[in-house]
């Protein structure tokens, strides 16, 4: 194998199409996967209590225990006696304590928003994300959740946040939300696979029991580090159990199995599940079989999302190179086996509020990153035939999960780039590309060395993460930056402040108002003083904000620490501290902004139009949107129109201000502490939120009108009046790459969207190449595409039912579009298409 | 010296164009054009003047706004139907541009504008990256660059000079001694073939072909790289006698030393700017089966490439890309 060019089981140019095709199933060469894929698609997303139920026996039985030892033993109850199960055909197994695609609830976190629904707004009922419970289940569940009421993580959050902390998060205003942290787990890591493949359940059982062993009274910490060990111990071998409870089912199934070959794929699955309950990974398909487990069992242990795969490519190597070199396997069934692990990996579904989903909507967990490609610790190129197989089982499935992100740099091969774009423009929105060259800046940055930044991965939409030695709550709040801009704008008072507001009584009531006052556009008097007044603004949201954070984090700690993710980081064993208290080498946190480019044009429009041209008042543009624009169409149509100088035009004069505000909200970020002993890293990234976070804004001067979506992600503005950027995707990118994406060391998202014929043939394929060396030339850090047409996507809202597997790409994501919600669902068709 | 402020007059410049010559390219639309096609798809271009256009979709309505009126020179050339834009007097106006420099809206656009050469690679250089990546370039078209040969010859030198590959697409509808200043610093040239009857290529396109083919025949000669096209319109140009008589000419008059021939097939595409001119759409009345005329167009392919002339239905880039003019 050594010497001979990577490769996967298909020629590299193999054509996966242009653009989406309706009524596909059979995208596999695989007749199982395309079942299992058809299976996935056609089964309900139920809720599950069984969970819920286990949990609560626990923390009711045990009331004096500390957290962690009630994390432990509510984590080996629901091992010990949830129902299990083996599906048709499948060879990895596993799920995350419910049944397949239901989804557990995880009462620890939040308990009143699931009352509040299922009396008030059944699950059922909701315009998109519904989830279905039988009356039996939901009148249990209520009891359940009775109990928990007072004693969640949010209701802790929610006793320590003072006034200005509530007031600008989701229980108020939402100038910015932490609502993810607030009501569910953190997630968002990559545990060290390779070192678990290696050691088994087992190695890290024996260090466990050294530690407890040799631990000393007299350390000051010592209750702590029992506990934690104690968990761990108590964690570590339900897991095993867990894993033997699949081995006898699977043994059990096999006698009564009457088809030969599904015998001896039982027996085999049985024998990797005995292997594993304890021991090392012995070959790939075992090595599949136990990062499944890992990865579903931490999703038992807690609901935080974005549980990332890590360099798949690279650690699961070793296995393939020697099961091929062996002749254990074929690479063709090794193909079959990533492609069922990928349909797998769609299974957890999360039960998420409606507010959370009304801003990223999507049952799934969400965040299953796998990265591929990229360099190795010396800087030479990774690639190897998994790179290449990954990505076809991709192609193959096209469904949610995992997320695949491909690591480009200088060096990558020709081929490989020809099988991303192949797969890219396929349609259905996977791989993410990712840029080596400024994400490894970023890891440095960070503070990491040359060679542990060039192993970095990608943990759920963007975020560059070291796997294994992490903990980075990477996506801990969303900041409607534009708000900012609002108030910095408007004295600190809301531009659509009235006496409909439920805060009316308590702020404007008695002539106070949201944010300080930094003055007012109507007295301005140069451009210095609105980016000064901008620039204390964001200081005092960000201050609220951060604050805001760092009680969440410790509401986690105290509450919710994490004994059996622990065990697989760096240094948490070692040091005898969970993940909450900082016992990864490395702790972050990363808070987004939202709305740069809304607040670019923002910027724009008054530069040019108060001060350059003196064409109006300051005044009379806070009036223009104070009216939501109406009697004011003259100017309305003026600021959407090519005569304004708009970021994304590669037009220097906007440009300017899209680095001004990128510039702020990092320098606002960086250097914040967090109780983890870390820092906090600024994100410029939306994901979607920006629909959401638009519904509740009033009119900005961008030309966006009260309640439109803000501009999303990095890229320019788009209203219901126009689409700001008019020159194109070169242009778009060179005023992307004008900003230094490295410092936003939480991530940076940019999405294209072309539509299907100018990708098509060869030289489209070519075309696309050229363009994504040329952007990532330039050091941008990140991009994903939709290929799609506008006029399909107006076809899936007519039709649902003829595109209920059409995948687009929604931010760090794809999703499918038929389940995204309406407002979503248009800011996607409004997107600017590039066509030319 | 040369006269380094020598001015062009463009009406268009598109950034990242994938149709006209390989990979990413940046291409300048030049006014001024001595056809008239039928199924032109820039009517703005004919004229060199610059002229204003209107969009009345986005007129938000004189009530409300009326910048255009107040700034017009020439009181009585704007024409208002309830309140909108409609159409410019054509007889009364004077070109003077107020109106579009004040229009808020984009309702009015104005149809050109004067570049120097600097100015347009100022443009140009923006995009070098991609050009490099994507062997790409520039291409300059029209309209009909060669009725701004001294333009065209100024900015294809200044692209050369750094190493930006050029692609020239005209109708050679011209003096031999306008090609001959322009086509040395042109890696590329794109033409049509339009019709292959003389009198029929008089009546679509208001000239007849005889210079235009003498002009080809004389080009094919140096060894330039050459893309010919054939805008198949239906009812002018796609019956098979004519397909006969051009592939007859490309084999025997240009020794078949054509790069590609590629097919593009009838779009609509002037439509909504012969409306901004005031103008009728000349094609008014065609409306096709499209899914049957590709069928028609693929065969016409499969002709050409039976008889050793290699053709592609479309461009190279698009599988279906449409055509441009």
């Amino acid at each position: 194998m050594s010497g001979t060019k990577p490769c996967g089981t298909e020629s590299y140019d193999q054509s996966y199409g242009v653009g989406y095709r309706v009524g596909h199933d059979d995208f596999s060469p695989y007749e199982r996967v395309n079942r299992l894929r058809k299976t996935f698609l056609d089964r309900e997303f139920n809720i599950d209590i069984q969970r819920a139920r286990l949990i609560t026996e626990v923390y009711k039985n045990n009331p004096d225990l500390s957290a962690k030892l009630k994390t432990a033993y509510s984590l080996q109850n629901i091992l010990e006696n949830v129902d299990i199960d083996l599906y048709d055909e499948e060879l990895v197994v596993g799920e995350v304590a419910a049944p397949a695609k239901a989804a557990p609830v995880y009462p620890e976190f939040s308990v009143s928003w699931i009352i509040d629904e299922l009396k008030h707004h059944p699950f059922d009922q909701r315009a998109h994300d519904k989830f279905f419970i039988t009356d039996e289940d939901r009148d249990e569940l209520l009891e359940i959740l009775e109990f928990w009421e007072g004693k969640t993580v949010a209701d802790l959050v929610d006793s320590r946040l003072t006034e200005d902390e509530k007031k600008g998060c989701e229980l108020g205003k939402k100038v910015y939300m932490t609502n993810l942290y607030h009501f569910a787990g953190v997630g968002h890591f990559v545990m060290d696979y390779p070192e678990l493949l290696r050691k088994g359940y087992n190695g890290y059982l024996a260090e466990v029991e050294q530690k407890l062993e040799a631990l000393n009274p007299s350390d000051g910490e010592y209750r702590e580090k029992r506990d934690f060990y104690e968990a761990m111990r108590i964690e570590l071998k339900a897991a095993c159990g867990y894993i033997k409870r699949y081995a006898e089912l699977a043994e059990s199934r096999a006698k009564g199995e009457t088809n030969e070959q599904r015998k001896k794929e039982l027996l085999q699955i049985a024998e990797n599940c005995r292997q594993i309950a304890g021991g090392p990974a012995l070959t790939m398909w075992q090595a599949l079989q136990l990062w499944h487990f890992a990865t579903t069992i931490t999703q038992i242990e807690s609901n935080g999302h974005s549980i990332s795969y890590g360099r798949m490519d690279q650690w699961l190597y070793p296995y393939y190179k020697k099961d091929i070199e062996e002749g254990v396997i074929t690479k063709e069934f090794a193909q079959e086996l990533l492609e069922v692990a990928y349909v797998k990996t769609g299974n957890p579904s999360k039960l998420k509020d409606k507010m959370t989903v009304e801003v990223r909507s999507g049952r799934g967990w969400g965040g299953e990153s796998l990265t591929i490609g990229g360099v190795d610790e010396d800087g030479n190129d990774a690639a190897n035939d998994l790179t290449f197989m990954l990505l076809e089982a991709s192609a193959h499935t096209r469904m949610m999960n995992p997320w695949v992100c491909v690591r480009m740099h200088e060096k990558t091969p020709y081929e490989l780039k020809v099988k991303a774009v192949e797969c890219i423009r396929a349609g259905y929105g996977h791989p993410k590309l990712f840029n080596d060259a400024p994400t490894i800046e970023v890891m440095q940055r960070k503070g990491m060395t040359l060679e542990e930044a060039r192993n970095y991965e990608v943990v759920g939409c963007v975020e560059p993460d070291l796997p294994g030695y992490e903990y980075g709550f990477h996506d801990s709040a969303y900041m409607n930056i534009a708000k900012v801009m609002e108030l910095a704008l408007n004295g600190g008072k809301c531009i659509d402040c009235s006496k409909d507001c439920p805060r009316f009584a308590q702020c404007a009531g008695i002539g106070s108002h949201l944010g300080p006052d930094t003055g007012s556009l109507a007295d301005f008097k140069n451009m210095d003083e609105v980016l000064q007044s901008f620039d204390r603004q964001m200081k005092f949201w960000t201050d609220q904000m951060c604050q805001g954070i760092n009680v969440i984090d410790r509401a986690h700690r105290e509450l919710k620490p994490l004994p059996f993710a622990s065990a697989f980081f760096n240094d948490c064993i070692e040091t005898g501290r969970d993940l909450g208290e900082g016992g990864a080498r490395y702790n972050f946190t990363g808070p987004q902004a939202s709305g740069i480019a809304t607040c670019a044009d923002t910027l724009s429009v008054i530069s040019q139009l108060v001060f350059d041209e003196g064409r109006y008042t300051g005044e009379e543009l806070l009036q223009a949107i104070r009216d939501n624009w109406e009697g004011h169409e003259a100017l309305y149509a003026l600021v959407n129109s090519s005569k304004v100088h708009h970021y994304g035009n590669d037009d220097d004069y906007a440009d300017e201000f899209f680095k001004e505000v990128f510039n702020c909200y990092c320098r606002n970020i960086e250097g914040r502490e967090n109780p983890r002993g870390g820092t906090f890293c600024p994100g410029v990234y939306t994901v979607n939120a920006n629909v959401g976070l638009g519904l509740d804004l009033g009119a900005s001067l961008d030309g966006r009108k009260s309640s439109e979506p803000l501009s999303d992600n990095m890229g320019p503005v788009h209203t219901s009046a126009a689409s700001h950027d008019i020159c194109g995707p070169t242009a778009i990118s060179n005023s992307v790459t004008k900003v230094d994406h490295s410092r936003a060391t939480n991530g940076t998202l940019l999405n294209w969207k072309f539509p299907p014929e100018c990708v098509a043939g060869k030289a489209g394929r070519e075309n696309l190449i050229g363009f994504i060396d040329a952007y990532f030339a330039k050091k941008a850090m990140h991009c994903q595409f939709n290929i799609m047409s506008t006029e399909m996507m107006k076809a899936a809202m007519k039709k649902p039912e003829d595109y209920k597997d059409m995948l687009v790409r929604v931010a760090g994501y794809s999703a499918y579009f038929v389940e995204l919600g309406k407002p979503l669902q248009m800011d996607l068709i409004n997107r600017t298409e590039l066509s030319f | 010296m040369r006269n380094m402020a020598r001015e062009g007059i463009i009406f268009n410049i598109q950034r990242y164009t994938i149709h006209d010559g390989p990979g990413i390219r940046t291409e300048l639309f030049l006014k001024g054009c001595p056809l008239t096609c039928r199924w032109c798809g820039n009517p703005e271009s004919q004229s060199q003047g610059i002229v204003p256009g209107v969009y009345t979709a986005k007129c938000i309505g004189k009530d409300k706004c009326g910048f255009c009126e107040t700034a017009c020179a020439e009181a009585g050339s704007l024409v208002f139907e309830e309140n909108k834009l409609v159409s410019i007097d054509r007889k009364r106006c004077i070109n003077c541009m107020k109106c579009a420099d004040q229009c808020p809206a984009d309702a009015i656009k104005q149809w050109g504008r004067k570049m120097t050469a600097e100015e347009a690679m100022e443009v140009i250089r923006r995009d070098k990256a991609y050009y490099q990546s994507s062997q790409g370039g520039v291409t300059v078209s029209g309209g009909e660059p060669l009725t701004q040969s001294e333009f065209t010859a100024d900015l294809f030198e200044r692209c050369q000079k750094e190493g930006i590959h050029t692609c020239l697409e005209s109708t050679f509808c011209t003096d031999w001694s306008l090609i001959e200043r322009v086509v040395p610093y042109a890696d590329l040239l794109i033409t049509d073939i339009k019709h292959m009857d003389p009198e029929a290529h008089r009546k679509h396109t208001g000239v007849s072909n005889e210079r235009i083919l003498e002009n080809l025949k004389r080009l094919s000669k140096l060894g330039k790289e050459m893309i010919v096209r054939i805008p198949v319109i239906p009812g002018v140009n796609d019956d098979m006698e004519n397909m006969r008589a051009t592939c007859d000419f490309i084999i025997r008059d240009l020794g078949n030393r054509v790069s590609q021939l590629q097919l593009l097939s009838f779009m609509r595409l002037g439509e909504e700017k012969y409306a901004s001119l005031g103008r009728p759409y000349p094609m008014g009345d065609v409306n096709l089966d499209r899914k049957q005329f590709n069928k028609h167009i693929q065969t016409l392919a499969n002709y050409f490439n039976g008889r050793g002339v290699s053709c592609t239905a479309g461009t190279t880039a698009g599988e279906d890309g449409g055509m441009k003019e």
